[in-house]
């Protein structure tokens, strides 16, 4: 496990592109150590590992999937209207090199 | 606009007061209140009157937090990220209440997207207690829980992840519920922490919460969480009859003997608790103490912060700036969308953003965000092994009334931790939770809250409804008190 | 290549392309030219927004793990990978996590080489996730089109089983015929619809296979999107470790990831493995765990539709055509739609293999276009082949009358005028035929003499004085009778 140090704290800043201020970088430092603490101490739980994490709030209701059926576009107007950079029909970016994934 | 739900629909069918009047009274209230407490974001001053129908809520004014998308209105999440953003569509619970003729009249200020409880970090400033203008609403749904205690409308679309709408009000002296998850679909309010995300309503009365939630409920096709409520009906269901109903309390949270330095606030608000047991003794209810293992107990708070930060941090990377919100400045699209980010958030957010992903990380998972899940788990199964043997958890919110705007916010060290947070539990487990004032410690309103199992909100509802009706803060509304600091 | 042997593994990515709307939203699923003309508020990740799951989405899915022998999992459920790209304006894709439950897993797919034998690939899973938005590039600029942002997406990834290009093209091509037949995509890899990285090591070829001990090291190669694409870069790639190899740095060189450059025909260094990428996958708790039932899983495998394979045995065995024309026609799914097409009209199946094999293929393919869009249906088709077969017209004049439909896009019925009917009335031909000998009278005497090849002599000057009308068969049978009694 990488620890939790102040250059991990601004990588992960800077995978989540948020800039961080060196007061703001020590503020997290201080506040997981809180959290550090806490959490490993559950680590000591009786059978903690047995148990299935809980990802869903609600795991015992029914529910359908969606029926195939597809509805109209939304407007342009809609989905540019926010957008304070658009070309034409299409959001307009500073051209994208390289990829991803 | 100090009367109740019920009240007010009485006078509008009897043309004693028309919907332009209240809507009128309602705005003049609103530019007062946000004058005084800063509890809104936007005041929608060209709000129309709508036809009174048989429908409770028609004609009536009532407000949305800012976090709900609504069609042609500024929808802020009270963050700078979407300062500018105007919506095409609109929240279904806010659909609900448009279809029948409810007319919303402003959008209130909350915690940054719902990430905080003080009621401090909206982008537009601090909302102050109408009780006392140096505490804290707590938040998340400060505006929401501020503006119903001060009568600028019988009630306020809230939203609840760990106790954002049942907090505030407690702080402020009115009822804040939180149906069970999924009762009312979450499409088109903006996401903090999915699997924690409530929607909600804050009122002056269990009546009204239950009229309200009844409008708002149901199964949507937007919201694959939702589920089919139409055999609820919780407003007909309020009978007050609760007789022989089975109620528990938690030993490790409401004896004061198990705090090794309490405050007076404390000792006075757990024996007000105490007093309010007697009240639902007095309703023919049995009340039992239970006791709960120590260390999950512990452990809830930085579960929750595990949890809500990690969902969070995924949920709001679609803040960039690109699509909608402010776009930032750079010379490529990745230093656009970090400007964006950097500006348009506030220090909390950033934090927990941070803490989110590095819980996430690959190897940091098993030991950060899947214990949490973990414990998630043995709590919701301790909360539903009590649900077999009782209707209802009854406990004190928080550990006393409102707290000052300057006081240290760090309660995850302190002793009353899982005192102050036990409501998350309601997040965790999806279970119906509300809390209504039961009293008032240094002329400050404190409060109960009942917390039931999933699909069980008539009952908990008609608990919390008897008990109001046993006691004298149903229906109050915020009186400024000037109050010396503790 | 002989002191080292391949190991090639593929990860192929098929858009769902039958269903009516998204996986996750219900703007419509299909191409089009328009940018943002199929979108929803979730494919462009506005606030408030949740995902819904596609029923159809999900039945195509199963339908390709069963068909692929996979395990289903008890209970389909999604997770988010998150990392920030343009094209994705959620910032994270909903997708499955392998080795968590995903659609299918562990399954196994057996393919026919062109010579007929059989290799088998595994499959160590199929996952069902949502497609990224487009992006135009320009001079300075790349615009965003979403049209494609959450078109259901199937990703299969093999073992490393594969030892050559040819055999990864043709693993392609073999699952591009199973999700066309299955009717799960048009896998057009025009349209884009299928998109592949290629993982690949080399090993001692004298070493066992079978434990993973003596692999190579993986290279992995993004984003070739073409089979000639995965077939170059297999073969560049093999190519470039066999000479790491030779000198030695091969053993040096780390788990890469490269790229798949089509204009230089290279593979180019993208990123080393210990700079992979975090994720930071988690359940995505918008979408609750669907239990998938073994009865729907039941009804789904029953209904899956004759695949290639199937019916080119069919073909074979029950209508006698040849093992190579069976192949051509289920090439593609269109073709072997056309060719049942026919046989239901009542066309003769090795007519129908004929004319389709030979024209009508020779036709598309020279036009480039789809089958679907070809003027001559097979109702217009039997228009020609039942006058051929009344003997109406010769096959000559039947190519020509197919060749003249096309173009003019008329009904073939209208070329076939009473004027071009053949003559075909032995008396008249008898006599037509008497008035060429008695004009060729020397030609005649030589045939007698044993100059047999001058037999086709007489039936060109009995065409000719037909204007090619006179039916063949008969002409010959007559000339025949004539010149040899």
């Amino acid at each position: 496990m990488s620890k939790f140090t102040s250059e991990l704290v601004d990588d992960l800043a800077a995978k989540l592109l948020i800039g961080l201020s060196p007061e703001e970088n020590q503020m997290v430092l201080d506040e997981f150590a809180i959290i550090d603490e806490n959490l490993s101490k559950v680590d000591s739980f009786q059978n903690i590992k047995t148990i299935e994490p809980m990802t869903h709030c609600l795991d015992d209701f029914t529910f359908t999937l969606r029926e195939d059926e597809a509805e109209p576009s939304i407007p342009i107007e809609d989905a540019l209207r926010n957008c304070d950079k658009t070309e034409g029909r299409e959001v307009e970016v500073p051209k994208v090199v390289g990829g991803e994934n | 606009m100090d009367k109740t739900i019920e009240e007010l629909h009485n006078l509008l069918k009897s043309g004693e007061v028309t919907s332009r009047e209240l809507i009128e009274e309602s705005l003049k209230k609103s530019h007062e209140i946000q004058e005084k407490y800063n509890a809104f974001v936007t005041i929608l001053d060209d709000a129309k009157e709508t036809n009174v129908t048989d429908h409770f809520l028609s004609g009536i004014p009532f407000g949305i937090k800012d976090n709900y998308s609504t069609k042609d209105i500024l929808s802020t999440g009270s963050s700078n990220t979407l300062k500018d953003y105007v919506p095409f569509f609109t929240a279904t619970a806010v659909q609900k209440l448009l279809d029948v003729g409810a007319v919303p009249v402003n959008k209130t200020v909350l915690d940054e997207f719902g990430m905080g409880g003080t009621g401090t970090t909206g982008h537009t400033g601090i909302v102050k207690n109408p009780w006392d203008t140096t505490r804290m609403t707590a938040g998340s749904s400060a505006g929401s829980a501020c503006a119903v205690a001060s009568g600028v409308y019988p009630y306020a679309l809230g939203s609840d992840t760990g106790d954002s709408i049942r907090k505030p009000a407690a702080y402020c002296g009115i009822v804040g519920y939180k149906p069970t998850y999924g009762m009312i679909s979450r499409y088109g309010l903006f996401a903090f922490a999915s699997s924690l995300d409530h929607c909600g309503v804050l009122t002056r009365s269990v009546a009204d919460a239950a009229i309200v939630t009844d409008t708002t409920k149901g199964i949507d096709e937007h919201d694959m969480t939702s589920w089919d409520s139409s055999d609820i009906h919780l407003y007909d269901s309020l009978n007050g009859d609760v007789k022989d109903k089975k109620l528990c309390y938690i030993k490790e949270l409401c004896d004061i003997e198990v705090y090794e330095n309490p405050t007076e606030e404390l000792k006075k608000h757990l024996e007000n608790f105490m007093n309010s047991l007697e009240v639902c003794k007095s309703l023919g209810m049995n009340v039992e103490e239970v006791s709960v293992d120590k260390q999950l107990l512990d452990a809830l708070p930085s579960v929750y912060v595990a949890i809500s930060c990690a969902e969070a941090t995924s949920n709001m990377s679609n803040l960039t700036g690109i699509i909608f919100g402010p776009r930032g400045e750079g010379k490529n699209v990745t230093e656009m969308m970090m400007d964006h980010r950097t500006k348009g958030f506030s220090p909390l957010i950033k934090r927990r953003f941070i803490i989110g992903s590095y819980i996430l990380q690959k190897e940091n998972q098993e030991r950060y965000f899947k214990n949490a899940q973990r414990v998630r788990r043995m709590l919701v199964d301790t909360w539903k092994n009590l649900f077999k043997s009782y209707d209802a958890v009854i406990l004190p919110v928080g550990s006393g009334p409102a707290k000052h705007l300057d006081e240290s916010k760090d309660i995850l060290t302190k002793d009353t931790a899982a005192l102050e947070e036990h409501l998350q539990v309601g997040n965790f487990g999806g279970f119906p939770s509300i809390t209504i004032p039961n009293g008032f410690i240094n002329d400050l309103p404190v409060a109960l809250n009942i917390t039931g199992n999933c699909y069980d909100d008539e009952n908990v509802l008609n608990i919390a409804y008897a008990i109001e009706s046993k006691m004298n803060y149903k229906n109050q509304i915020a009186k400024e008190v000037h109050h010396e600091q503790i | 290549m002989s002191k080292y042997k391949a190991l090639i593994g593929l990860e192929m990515h098929c858009e769902v392309s039958k269903t009516k709307s998204k996986v996750f939203s219900s703007a419509e699923n299909s191409y089009k030219e328009t940018p943002n003309a199929n979108i929803q508020p979730l494919d462009m990740g506005f606030p408030g927004t949740l995902p819904v799951l596609n029923k159809e989405a999900v039945k195509l899915s199963l339908m390709a793990s069963i068909i692929l022998h996979c395990r289903q999992p008890e209970y389909m459920y999604f997770e988010r990978k998150n990392y920030y790209y343009p094209d994705m304006p959620k910032n994270y894709q909903i997708t499955q996590n392998p080795p968590e439950d995903c659609v299918g897993m562990e399954g196994y797919v057996d393919i026919e080489r062109e010579d007929g034998s059989i290799f088998r690939v595994g499959i160590d899973n199929i996952h069902l996730e949502e497609d990224a938005a487009s992006l135009d590039h320009f001079y300075s600029t790349s615009n965003i089109d979403y049209n494609r942002a959450g078109v259901p997406l199937l990703e299969l990834v093999t073992y490393p089983d594969m030892h050559s290009a040819k055999d990864a093209v043709s693993f392609l091509e073999h699952m591009r015929q199973v999700y066309q037949y299955a009717d799960i995509s048009d896998a057009d890899t025009k349209k884009g619809q299928i998109r592949c990285d290629v993982n690949i090591s080399i090993m001692e070829d004298s070493l066992d296979e079978t434990d993973p001990e003596n692999w190579g090291v993986k290279v992995e190669i993004k984003n070739v999107n073409s089979f000639g694409g995965v077939r170059d870069a297999i073969n560049y790639e093999i190519e470039r470790q066999t000479k790491l190899k030779e000198t030695g740095e091969y053993d040096e060189m780390e788990q890469q990831t490269r790229r798949w450059d089509e204009e230089s025909g290279t593979t180019i260094y993208m990123r080393s493995k210990v700079d992979a990428i975090d994720y930071k996958y988690f359940v995505d708790p918008n979408l609750p765990k669907f239990k998938i039932d073994s009865a729907w899983v039941e009804e789904i495998r029953n209904s899956i539709p004759p695949l290639a394979h199937e019916r080119k045995q069919k073909y074979i065995n029950e209508y006698g055509l040849t093992n190579y024309d069976a192949s051509v026609i289920v090439k593609e799914k269109a073709q072997a739609e056309y060719f049942e097409e026919c046989l239901k009209l009542g066309i003769d199946a090795k007519t129908a293999s004929n004319w389709l094999t030979t024209q009508i293929l020779g036709e598309i393919n020279r036009e480039e276009i789809n089958l679907k869009d070809f003027y001559l249906t097979p109702a217009l088709l039997k228009q020609i082949i039942d006058e051929i077969n009344k003997g109406t017209i010769s096959s000559k004049q039947a190519k020509e009358i197919f060749y003249k439909s096309i173009e003019e896009k008329k009904e073939p019925k209208t070329y076939i005028s009473s004027d071009m009917a053949q003559i075909s009335d032995k008396r008249e031909l008898e006599s037509i035929i008497n008035k060429v000998l008695e004009e060729n009278q020397s030609q005649v005497a030589e045939y007698k003499n044993g100059k047999d090849n001058l037999f086709d002599y007489f039936v060109g000057q009995v065409m000719k004085n037909t204007r090619g009308k006179a039916n063949p068969v008969i002409t010959k049978e007559i000339l025949k009778e004539k010149l040899d009694k």
